[in-house]
């Protein structure tokens, strides 16, 4: 028998390297027990950095792969500025025994995400997107002297169970249907046809099949109906592995969703019913995701679940990129989560570092920065400005090109014309729940003895080149063109 | 020779059983049974299209190793989910999901 695979080894070599580099780090943790653990969240980011940096100059650019693996890195440099968190909330002193894997594991992820990005069939999109949430499901329940986290956790596994459990069921069903795991866009017409025997019962499996496949990956991005893990999740779980939920894993969802909605692209022309019914689909969960994303964060005081809920949100304004699926689908969706990857990012470094010395989670322990820390207060400002989409900023750019895709789309389906209010009025949300911290931080007066915060290394370093990122892309749009 | 709707009906019943279960169940560990019977229904399914996808007998193997990767898969998730089950115990006394009340709007 003939076995030929479509893979070569050295597509995979960044994400071995990470694999063996997690490794390392944890042989290290049980031999070596002295080391300071800070020194392998240090290895751990710098491996990263090095994987971006192979991605980006590679023979072909990974651009999915870039971002997970800088936003993973930035997610191992913030668990280095919250390591007094950690050793409390693991150890349950100040020691730091037990808390090695914290910074290894995202390693492992991150290779999940690398594999993801190169997958061409549902085998390798299935066994590496389990990788990811595999170990993010250890991520979030990390913290087991904290009832939250250990909450987030079970509330994460059985939810994410529940949607590999569908995935699953949805690729039996595409292999029994077409015969083999490929995506591709030959695959997916021939299917819809009925295949060779044009049969419509086939047809209707496959299309059963493809609606779980769907299902499954947008648990990942958070689209609604499938969003409701994400505001409990994000509040429950540690602060570094909710920076890396938000950004590294919905990259890895919507690498999931590109995946499975490309080869869809010759359906998406005028006259084809599948097409419309395309169309219709993603149009729905768009506005349904944009509206509870907005609405519900409009009342949240606690900040990592108001960064949630905008997580949601700002996955509304991706979908929409997919009712053009002929057009540059992936470019879009990449930049703008660049964009959204680098202020979120940003915005959780400052909950972390308002959490370790203000004790609190809250919108209101953010009040009065702008007297105490007018610098910190005016990063953090841009960073909101940014995901609500203040114009000179990369936020706005991206929000942008979402409103040009949904107009030009409604050109050819002008059914959907009743998507683009609903972007207008979520948009217009945005600005009331983004601002709440931007005023609490000018308009409101600091907890009487409030000191100024000390801005730890890392996340003055981080804060700065993520702003200056949002500004300098933001003001010269035509360097993402290239 | 059993014909494929058979296994398909069997598969059907297992998926429908395994998630009505995650839904309905309010007994953590059960819950874990019935996700774990969600995994199990693809894989009868899958080992039952690959003898149906077949030609001359032979079966196509894709689908029986993506079966296996499935069962690999599954019994991670539960090593993760008991020692999870295990440290909420240690925290509540109970593994009743109605005591996952903690974190809500």
């Amino acid at each position: 028998m003939n076995i030929v695979s479509t893979y070569t080894w050295c597509q995979f070599t960044p994400a071995f390297a990470l694999v063996g580099l997690a490794a390392l780090l944890i042989l290290a943790d049980a031999l070596l027990p002295r080391l300071p653990k800070r020194i392998y969240a240090f290895v751990g980011a710098m491996g990263t950095f090095v994987a971006a940096y192979f991605l980006a100059t590679g023979e072909q650019t990974d651009i999915f792969g870039f971002i997970a693996a800088i936003a993973t890195g930035l997610s191992i440099l913030l668990a280095f500025d919250y390591t007094k968190i950690s050793c409390e909330s693991i150890a349950g002193s100040g020691n730091e025994e037990g808390t090695g894997e914290f910074y290894a594991l995202p390693l492992v992820a991150c290779a999940g995400i690398l594999c993801l990005t190169q997958a061409r069939d549902l085998v390798m999109l299935f066994v590496s997107l389990e990788v990811i949430t595999l170990t993010s499901y250890v991520l979030a329940g990390y913290f087991r002297r904290n009832q939250g986290s250990i909450e987030a956790g079970i509330k994460y596994l059985v939810l994410g169970a529940m949607s590999t459990g569908v995935l699953v069921y949805g690729t039996a069903w595409y292999f029994g249907m077409v015969g083999s795991f490929n995506l591709g866009s030959d695959v997916v017409v021939s299917a819809m046809k009925g295949g060779v025997a044009g049969s419509p019962v086939l047809a209707f499996g496959f299309m059963m099949a493809t609606a779980l496949l769907f299902a499954g990956s947008f648990f990942k991005i958070g689209a609604a109906p499938m969003h409701v893990w994400i505001p409990d999740v994000y509040q429950g779980a540690p602060t570094p592995t909710t920076a890396f939920l938000a950004v590294a894993s919905k990259t890895a969802g919507f690498v999931v969703l590109c995946s499975l909605a490309l080869p869809f692209a010759p359906f998406v022309v005028p006259g084809s019913v599948v097409g419309k019914l395309l169309v219709w689909c993603f149009a729905l969960v768009a506005a349904a995701t944009l509206l509870i994303g907005n609405l519900g964060a409009m009342r949240q005081t606690n900040m990592k679940r108001l960064l949630g809920y905008s997580s949601i949100g700002q996955a509304g304004f991706i979908l929409v990129f997919f009712l053009t699926l002929n057009g540059p689908v992936v470019f879009m969706v990449s930049k703008y989560l660049l964009a959204y990857a680098l202020a979120t990012i940003a915005a959780f470094f400052a909950v972390a570092m308002v959490r370790t010395q203000r004790g609190s989670e809250e919108i209101a322990a953010f009040r009065g920065l702008g007297k105490t820390n007018p610098r910190t207060a005016f990063l953090i400002t841009v960073c909101f400005a940014s995901l609500a989409g203040v114009p000179l900023t990369l936020g706005f750019l991206v929000k942008m090109y979402s409103f040009v895709a949904i107009i030009t789309a409604m050109e050819s389906w002008c059914c959907i014309c009743w998507l683009l209010p609903i972007m207008v009025i979520t948009a217009a949300t945005g600005f009331y729940y983004y601002f709440k911290v931007i005023r609490a931080m000018y308009w409101e007066k600091a907890a009487p003895g409030a000191q100024p915060l000390q801005v730890p290394l890392c996340t003055g370093i981080v804060l700065t080149i993520c702003v200056l990122a949002l500004i300098y892309l933001g003001t010269m749009p035509l360097l993402l063109q290239a | 020779m059993i014909p494929l709707a058979h296994y398909l009906i069997l598969s059907g019943i297992l998926f429908s059983i395994g998630l009505a279960g995650v839904l309905i169940r309010k007994n953590i560990i059960v819950v874990f049974m019935c996700l774990e019977m969600m995994l199990t229904a693809s894989n009868v399914a899958l080992v039952a299209f690959s003898r149906a996808q077949g030609t001359a007998g032979v079966p196509v193997y894709d689908a029986q190793v993506l079966s296996l990767f499935i069962t690999g898969i599954a019994a991670a998730e539960v090593a993760i989910g008991l020692a999870l089950i295990v440290a909420m115990f240690r925290a509540r006394r109970t593994v009743e999901s109605s005591a996952l009340n903690s974190l809500k709007d």
